[in-house]
């Protein structure tokens, strides 16, 4: 019945409105825009992730050389590069390089991923100090500005095309006096408008699915198809938030000049000042814990146990009373004590890094309830999940590398306290670094709770629109 | 070429005696092959209240706005005290005042405050009182005038337009169909101001549909029609009926 | 006659109950981002003196040691921050805040605050910068594009120009009003920010002058947008499209831009990967760049046996190692140099790409210009990169000649607390006026033209307005 009637009707207007069709062109143009910037930074991605594979299995191959080499007669040349000696294998010669390869969407949302490491060097002296590194090499200015990819758009100028396609949608047909026309037919007010927002929902969210079906195909996210659909449930959600606020604030019977102005504030508030209000609340009411302080604090610590070098080692020896008997001679006596020292100081710092981090994570808590108050925050976390771009993506690969290091440690220090010469085949044979990619499980539930409170927004404007819709009468 | 044809012999033209405040020469504006006015004569001096009738597109709105300096003529003249308007657009507004047919002004301001603005845009500085005074003067309630003018009615706006050409001092009046839309109460009023105006030797030249008022308060009255004045006559010299014969005659062709 | 305009304009405006809604929001949110950033920098300032003082107290009561251990326990630098940076933090928190100055190695600036927080800060804080440089032109444009286009259509133009006042008065009168409006609201503030930084801090000549040239690029900025919202006002045909089109000016200028400067910067200067930097260090280490080559022990003892006319190392009068080290520390400090440069460089480079889009986006040019004056650009992040660099090539300088003087080739040495008081600690000088500014020509000569080109085209505008029906 009348949906159809209305939608070729919709159709006509909206091939008659030059303006509109415009900005629709210029919104496919901004999407493959996205698209081509969202591929061409997944490529510079894989691009770092093969080279540092290229680079660690070269040097496997240079360790296996060397080690027939020496098999073969041959002389290391010193002490330090002697790749027997576990210190020298776990430390250096046969360290590993461990990289976090682009989430399964990254092509739509490049997120954190320029932000935050990617990859670590993990040795035995792999430690605290090991995390707090630099991600990868970018311009600050650009870190700070960020980058235009699909979830920008989504973010910032989708509710903007909702927004000019619908905020006279009940408004204009009153005052271009279509509405009282309309109401003399034997319909209901509420089905025209809906039916008219109902086109104007599956142009722009369309385009929107449209635009991130083809940004990820073109990286293989369509083998992500969970982490898809939760990324095209928060593109529905965020662009139903928008127009029912839209739809709500047309019921409000004003002039379609003030509906603009109220939407275009909404959008303002709540896209651009409210996030960076909160941010700045954030900080002042929850601050981070000082780094600066952490590092002296960390410094104090590992002073203290280099000053007492000599009480560690038979700390240590008491702590680990199997390795007692292994301490034989000269050298591998000076590894052990210098190995125990370097477990003290791991083990200070860590406690300064552990305290600093539970600060941290609380904090983090506090400000991720700011994110209630703007759906473009909530939409942000949602779609950065579900891209593998967000922090946790991150957190998870950070925790994996720490208990890889944990593992690596204890692969080699046995050996180095034992004085333990490590044979071909425990270098061959050293632990290898598997990324689990996150359980999709674990993913949605994160993403859960924001994208209900999407939902729950989004319906709050709803709601009241169409409870109020069913009640316009009159041509006001 | 074809010059102000008078084609009704009944009427005569009646010339001015003294200089004309207001003179069209020739005046002619065209929109490409639209021909909005056409070799205009026309000549109003003080004292003179001149009524343009004719239909929507006759080029009544036109020449007034070609005497503003609106727009300029495609060829002729505008005169307004002998300064050619297209040459002396600023010099010549000193001598004009102009009230359109909806009176628009500053919604957020009072009429008091409307009117010494638009006052001392034309360069007259007045005490309060004497804004007042010309308020009242022109008609407007002594208590509206601290009112804002978003709450003022049509006949209201008018006064503080007509309000605005007193205090100005203006030698002649350009009046765009200023009665339409009044009750006839007010238009009374207005035909009351205007003659006091006329008068004090003001120039008035009137663009309006309204026959019957042309007749009354008009000295002169001047039928237009596709941008050509076509007949031009005294209304000293019209009987009760004939202006409205006279009209349809021309609107007949 | 223009005075008297503006002073119409202002009222009109102040009668306005949206103009006086969305005034007293942006006013507080600038106060509030003035309070929150004045109370961030002063924290951030007390910490950054207390830890300084903590690391020069590890330095110093390090103990007895080997100069070259001591090198290799190094100290901390942290960047510091200027007092205006509470009006503009800039890149402050997407470059690391210290670095670790340590034998051997020219160290990353590590901790950027921005790796501590959650991707929410991707929305940007809220700062005075930011409400000057976003949310103040969309208030312009809301007193601004009724100017002409509102009057036309409610008529009122008409009565004003057969009044007999010259457009180009007009035009001028309407800009003085809304600058009238905005100044009730940035003026206080300013007046604040100013007290704040004269009480608040130990106001020098060099920050003052800095604070004065900030008001005047801000000021140039609004002059421009002014300028820009009443000639669309004046070119257009309805206040309808005025608004719009304002609008989608705004949109591209705050946030289309921006982000559009990103990527081009990044296809015209590419820089390196992290990886690809680690590995073009590690090359030039091994192999040497620019002709230079990793210094040879066995050349250098050489020398130094002919030098001193000695046969063996343990008989020459200064500890070799001291001078290999020394030898070893320069030929780094040509590898990092070469490197870094070469970083740097293409970061600024890509910085001058932010600035150069200026054209189509006056923000790029009036945040480049903030950023310096607060001293939070990239430019003056370098600046004190470079002279922690230098520092660092002091202390292990002077370590390493402490070593070679003071020992012999092979003996234990220990050095004691004199030596490292001796080297002082870190002092740096922010960078000058004329040096921030030098580094902002592009950005200056584009807000210009933004200033001239907006003004021409609204007294341009005004001259050819329609009167309207």
């Amino acid at each position: 019945m009348t949906i159809r009637t209305v939608f070729r009707n919709e159709m006509r207007l909206l091939a008659a409105d030059r303006v509109l069709l415009s900005s629709l062109v210029l919104f496919v143009a901004l999407f493959a825009y996205a698209i081509a910037n969202g591929f061409a930074w997944v490529a510079k991605q894989e691009g770092t992730v093969a080279a540092v594979q290229a680079a660690e299995e070269e040097r496997g191959a240079a360790l296996a050389a060397e080690l027939e080499r020496i098999a073969a007669g041959g002389d290391p040349g010193s002490p330090f590069r002697d790749p027997r000696a576990a210190n020298v294998l776990g430390g250096n010669l046969g360290a590993r390089t461990v990289v976090l390869g682009p989430g399964p969407l990254a092509s739509l949302s490049v997120g954190q991923s320029d932000l935050l490491p990617y990859y670590y060097d993990v040795s035995i002296y792999t430690n605290e100090q090991t995390f707090l590194q630099n991600g990868e090499v970018e311009n600050p200015l650009n870190l700070m500005v960020g980058r235009f990819d699909l979830a920008f758009i989504i973010i910032y100028l989708l509710p903007l095309l909702v927004l000019a396609l619908s905020y006279n949608v009940l408004s204009g047909e009153r005052e271009q006096g279509t509405l009282a026309l309309t109401l003399s037919q034997p319909v209901a007010v509420r089905d025209v408008v809906v039916a008219k927002l109902l086109f104007r929902a599956l142009l722009v969210v369309g385009l929107a699915l449209g635009g991130s079906l083809v940004g990820a195909a073109v990286w293989g996210g369509l083998g992500a198809p969970v982490r898809l659909a939760l990324w095209c449930g928060a593109v529905v959600t965020y662009g139903l938030f928008w127009f029912g606020t839209a739809a709500w604030v047309n019921t409000l019977g004003r002039e379609s000049s003030w509906n603009a102005t109220v939407l275009v504030g909404a959008w303002l508030g709540l896209v651009v000042v409210l996030p960076a209000v909160g941010n700045i609340a954030a900080g002042i009411l929850h601050p981070l814990p000082s780094r600066v302080e952490m590092i002296n604090t960390a410094r104090e610590a590992s002073n203290e146990s280099v000053n007492r070098r000599s009480e560690l080692l038979a700390r240590y020896l008491e702590d680990h009373p199997e390795m007692a008997g292994g301490v034989v001679d000269d050298v591998a006596g000076t590894a052990a004590l210098s190995w125990a020292a370097t477990e003290e100081v791991n083990r200070q710092v860590e406690g300064v890094a552990v305290r600093f981090d539970e600060q941290l994570s609380k904090q983090q808590a506090l400000v991720s309830r700011y994110r209630l108050v703007s759906p473009a925050l909530l939409a942000q976390s949602v779609l950065n999940d579900a891209a593998g771009s967000g922090d946790a993506r991150f957190a998870h690969f950070e925790a994996q590398v720490r208990t890889f290091a944990e593992e690596w440690r204890g692969y080699f220090v046995p050996a180095i306290l034992a004085g333990q010469v490590m044979t071909a085949e425990a270098a061959m044979g050293r632990p290898e670094f598997v990324y689990s990619e996150e359980e999709l499980s674990v993913v949605l539930g994160r993403s859960a709770m924001p994208l209900a409170m999407l939902l729950t927004l989004a319906l709050l404007a709803v709601v009241p629109a169409a409870i109020r819709l069913g009640r316009v009468r009159g041509g006001g | 070429m074809q010059s102000q044809t008078v084609s009704d012999p009944e009427v005569t033209s009646q010339a001015p005696t003294v200089r004309p405040i207001l003179e069209a020469r020739s005046l002619s504006k065209s929109y490409g092959e639209t021909h909005a006015l056409s070799e205009l004569d026309l000549s109003v001096a003080p004292g003179d209240i001149y009524c343009l009738l004719g239909p929507n597109g006759a080029g009544k709105t036109t020449t007034i706005n070609l005497f503003l300096g609106f727009i300029a003529p495609t060829s002729g003249q505008a005169l307004v005290a002998d300064l050619d308007v297209a040459e002396h657009d600023r010099e010549t507004k000193a001598y004009l005042a102009y009230i359109p047919e909806q009176v628009m002004l500053y919604r957020n301001l009072t009429g008091l405050e409307n009117l010494e603005y638009f006052a001392a845009l034309a360069g007259k500085k007045l005490e309060v009182d004497q804004l007042r005074s010309t308020l009242v003067e022109a008609g407007l309630q002594s208590e509206a005038i601290d009112r804002r003018v978003s709450g003022y009615s049509k006949g209201m706006r008018q006064k503080v337009g007509i309000a605005i050409a007193l205090a100005k001092e203006a030698t002649a009046l350009l009046l765009d169909e200023p009665t339409s839309g009044l009750d006839p109460k007010a238009s009374n009023e207005f035909s009351a101001l205007l003659e006091g105006l006329r008068e004090r030797g003001v120039a008035v030249l009137m663009a309006t549909h309204d026959l019957f008022r042309a007749k009354e308060t008009g000295t002169r009255v001047g039928i237009m029609r596709h941008g050509r004045l076509v007949a031009e006559m005294s209304t000293s010299e019209l009987g009760h009926s004939d202006l409205e014969r006279i009209y349809l005659n021309h609107m007949r062709e | 006659m223009i005075i008297r305009i503006a002073r119409k304009e202002l009222t009109d405006q102040l009668r306005d109950g949206r103009f006086r809604a969305s005034a007293l929001m942006v006013g507080a949110l600038l106060l509030v981002s003035l309070g929150a950033g004045w109370t961030q920098v002063s924290s951030a300032r007390a910490q950054l003196e207390a830890a300084e003082a903590t690391a020069r107290n590890h330095w110093e009561s390090q103990g007895d040691k080997n100069p070259h251990s001591a090198a290799h326990y190094g100290v901390y630098a942290f960047k510091p921050r200027l007092p205006l940076s509470f009006v503009d933090q800039g890149v402050d928190p997407w470059t690391g805040t210290s670095v670790w100055l340590e034998a051997h190695r020219q160290n990353d600036f590590l901790m950027r605050p921005a790796q501590d927080a959650s991707a929410a800060q991707r929305f940007g804080t809220l700062t005075a910068a930011g409400v000057l440089q976003q949310l103040v032109p969309l208030l312009i444009i809301l007193l601004g594009f009724g100017a002409l286009a509102g009057e036309r259509e409610r008529g009122t133009l008409r009565q004003v120009l057969a009044s007999g006042v010259s457009r180009r008065d007009l035009m001028a009168g309407k800009a003085a009003g809304v600058a009238g409006a905005l100044a009730l609201l940035v003026v206080p503030a300013a007046l604040l920010g100013s007290a704040a930084l004269v009480l608040g801090s130990t106001a020098t000549g060099s920050l003052l002058a800095r604070a004065v040239v900030l008001a005047v690029v801000y000021l140039t900025y609004f002059g421009a947008f002014i300028g820009l919202a009443l000639a669309i006002s004046a070119w257009v045909p309805s206040s309808r499209t005025a608004l719009v089109t304002l609008l989608s000016l705004w949109v591209v200028n705050g946030l289309v831009a921006p982000r559009a400067a990103v990527d081009l910067s990044g296809w015209l200067h590419p820089s390196p990967t992290a990886f690809e930097f680690s590995r073009q260090i590690e090359e030039g280490m091994a192999n040497g760049v620019e002709g230079i080559r990793p210094p040879d022990r066995q050349a250098i003892t050489n020398r130094l046996l002919q030098e001193y006319g000695v046969d063996s190392v343990e008989d020459l009068p200064v500890n070799l190692s001291g001078i290999t080290l020394q030898a070893s520390e320069e030929f780094g400090n040509a590898v990092y140099d070469h490197n870094y440069t070469e970083l740097w460089d293409t970061f600024e480079r890509q910085s001058r790409v932010h600035e150069s889009l200026a054209v189509v986006a006056p923000l790029l040019a009036v945040r480049a210009l903030s950023m310096g004056l607060a001293g939070t650009d990239i430019e003056q992040h370098r600046h004190f990169a470079t002279a922690a660099e230098t520092y660092r090539r002091d202390m292990m300088a002077a370590m390493n000649g402490d070593l070679a003087q003071n020992s012999r080739t092979g003996e234990t040495y220990l050095a004691g607390d004199e030596l490292w008081v001796s080297v002082p600690p870190l002092d740096y000088e922010a960078p000058t006026l004329a040096w921030v500014l030098g580094n902002r020509t592009v950005s200056m000569l584009m807000l210009g033209l933004w200033l001239l080109g907006a003004l021409s085209a609204a007294v341009a505008g005004a001259r050819r307005a329609e009167v309207g029906p």
